[in-house]
């Protein structure tokens, strides 16, 4: 057992490192007060590969792992969350459903837009009465011709705004339940598509979260993702695999904190000396790095299973679960330990704490994560 | 043409140093490490310049050093380099400028470069002797201090950084060396498909006992990390009085009113 990241993954890490150090980190708290990413800067990371990581290079993507992928996302949300989840979700829920179950046809021409960055993806599949429980979705869709005709709604579209590229759910039948649901990939350019708004957020300010209206949108036959009736299957093996992106975006959020909160701990004086000094900051510093490590051991090796093929939805669901509960911890720590300068938005931990929230709730809230899991104890 | 890219990987210069149990060298454990700076300026001057010459020349990455200096030369292929060379030395933080000079000359001497670049000093040693040695032993021209590059028909014109701010341009004829300073480029990232790519590319392993033959000239006896700094003084009260400390401690404790 080797617990050391490669020398390739090393210099990866080195090389992301250097770019958020650069390009994201002196902008990170712009992008929260102006509730946007610069194109700018989604222009540089699909430059950089960020947005098609572990994608094969015959469809534009850069051909690393899984473990990869997991890097990128860990050291760009230890600088902005916002970012770190635009590239998880583009990556996970839109580039990685089309290249798992799309045709080879639909993955040349959907992919290597994507993988660059020139087109953002997004995963439509949650709607106002369809949250975790997916099978219940009410948007509908049924065959015209060479064409299929969607009706209905989607919410809480992260991505949705750039109307890129997207993987949408809808059914063919709501009695059938989540047999009746099938998986479409769909420019979001086409008529009847329409932004409903982009959501005004506790976190996560420069990532959108955008509420759909599609009225009688016309996907071509072509566009199907699968079969008939397989959508449930997909839409579930997709955020299995999301999963890792989100518990990875929640492991930086949680580091970048924890960076802050140590170095302020050696800084700030009290009583004469440094408040490190202080075994009340002491035990802190180290329930929180437990966390943290913990997280970071749980997420490496759900990527490194599904890299090697193996079944990975324990630790999908586990490493989800604890890195988030681990970054809403350690951010509501790291203001504890800056004291009232914490609560004061140019110490940037306290955009943490608001960014960290979401890692609980979205990719399957953190309950439906302890349900995966026991069900796999007790199957 | 070949171009040669001379490296060193060095700590991060943040970090606490405290010295080895010889007291020579600092204690390497639980420091990170990475590209000498310099080097990144020298490395991306070549791959420009590769990239100007039409992918023409092959751009060869040296380093010398333990396993670890293989991340810092696959930086520098994922950069834009060709060809790896890892000089394997465990020892080779003890090597004293001339015998690494050596080393890199033993190594170069009958591969016809017509070019080798270099960063014009470590960030850790320091010395700015490397490039500067092995440039003699191979009898090159020599440029150090770069802050601008141009190269056509096989001359080098380089804009070197003088005193105080002065600039002076030289003009080399390969075979030639050129040492670079901060302000030559801007280093490229290496983007996550050149990541890729680099993996396939060839990184020749050599044993250091084949190229070095030369003892030291100059032995490190001890090394000393800077003191831990104090916490520096706080005065207070009345501003009248606080001036006098002040300049009680200034002509006292520094050399601003000697």
């Amino acid at each position: 057992m080797n617990f050391e990241l490669s020398q390739d993954h090393k210099v990866l890490q080195d090389a992301v490192r250097d770019f958020v150090t650069r390009e994201i980190k002196p902008i990170a708290m712009q992008i929260d007060e102006e509730h946007m990413i610069p194109d700018e800067l989604v222009r540089k990371m699909g430059e950089m590969g960020f947005l098609g990581s572990y994608l094969p290079d015959e469809y534009g993507g850069a051909g690393l792992d899984m473990l990869s992928y997991a890097i990128v996302v860990e050291e760009v949300s230890k600088a902005c969350g916002s970012s770190g989840v635009l590239i998880s979700a583009h990556t996970s829920l839109a580039c990685g459903p089309i290249y798992t179950f799309g045709t080879e046809e639909q993955k040349k021409k959907w992919l290597p837009p994507l993988n660059s960055g020139a087109i953002i993806g997004c995963f439509l599949l949650t709607e106002p009465d369809a949250g975790s429980d997916a099978g219940a979705i009410a948007t509908t869709y049924r065959r015209e011709g060479d064409e299929y005709v969607v009706n209905g709604a989607k919410i809480f579209i992260t991505n949705g705004g750039y109307k890129g590229t997207g993987v949408l759910f809808a059914t063919s039948d709501r009695s059938l339940k989540h047999k009746g649901v099938s998986a479409f990939i769909i420019d979001l350019q086409t008529p009847g598509v329409e932004i409903l708004k982009n959501e005004k957020k506790l976190g996560i300010r420069g990532s959108y979260t955008t509420a759909f209206a599609l009225d009688d949108v016309r996907i071509p036959a072509e566009n199907l993702l699968g079969a008939e009736g397989q959508g449930f299957k997909i839409a579930m093996d997709t955020l299995n695999g999301g999963r890792i992106g989100i518990a990875s975006q929640a492991l930086g959020i949680a580091e970048g904190a924890f960076e802050r909160a140590l170095a302020y701990s050696k800084e700030r004086k009290q009583f004469g000396a440094p408040i490190c000094d202080l075994q009340a900051i002491q035990f802190k510093l180290a329930d929180m790095y437990a966390r943290i490590e913990t997280s970071k051991l749980m997420t490496y090796k759900a990527a490194c299973l599904k890299d090697s093929k193996k079944s990975y939805t324990m630790e999908s669901a586990m490493c989800k679960m604890l890195a988030s509960e681990a970054a809403t911890y350690v951010t509501k720590e790291a203001i504890q330990i800056h004291g009232g300068y914490g609560f004061i938005c140019d110490y940037e931990v306290e955009r943490m704490y608001r960014d960290a929230k979401i890692t609980e709730i979205y990719e399957g809230t953190n309950e439906v994560q302890r349900v995966v899991i026991s069900k796999l104890l007790l199957s | 043409m070949k171009i040669l890219v001379c490296i060193k990987q060095v700590p991060d210069m943040e970090s606490r140093f405290k010295a080895n149990s010889q007291g020579v060298w600092f204690e390497e454990t639980d420091l990170a490490f990475r590209m000498n700076e310099y080097d990144e300026y020298a490395v991306e001057q070549a791959v420009q310049l590769k990239e100007q010459l039409g992918d023409a020349p092959e751009v060869t990455v040296l380093s010398i050093g333990p396993d670890r200096v293989v991340e810092a030369i696959k930086k520098a292929l994922a950069m834009g380099c060709d060809r790896g060379v890892h000089v394997q030395d465990p020892a080779a933080a003890t090597r004293d400028p001339w015998q690494i000079a050596s080393i890199i000359a033993s190594h170069a001497g009958d591969k016809g470069y017509d070019l080798i670049l270099t960063g014009m000093q470590s960030q850790d040693r320091g010395s700015a002797q490397v490039g500067v040695t092995v440039a003699e032993e191979l009898g090159y021209a020599c440029a150090t201090t770069l802050v601008g590059f141009a190269f056509s028909d096989g001359t080098v014109t380089a804009k070197r950084e003088l005193e105080g701010g002065i600039k002076g341009v030289v003009r080399l004829r390969t075979p030639a060396l050129v040492t670079c300073q901060l302000g030559l480029n801007v280093p490229r990232y290496p983007t996550l498909p050149n990541i890729m790519k680099a993996k396939k590319k060839e990184i020749q392993t050599i044993a250091v006992a084949e190229l070095l033959k030369e003892e030291p000239l100059a032995t490190t006896v001890s090394f000393h990390p800077p003191a831990r700094k104090g916490g520096g003084i706080v005065l207070e009260g009345d501003v009248g009085v606080l001036v006098d400390q002040l300049l009680g401690i200034l002509k006292d404790k520094t050399a601003v009113l000697r």
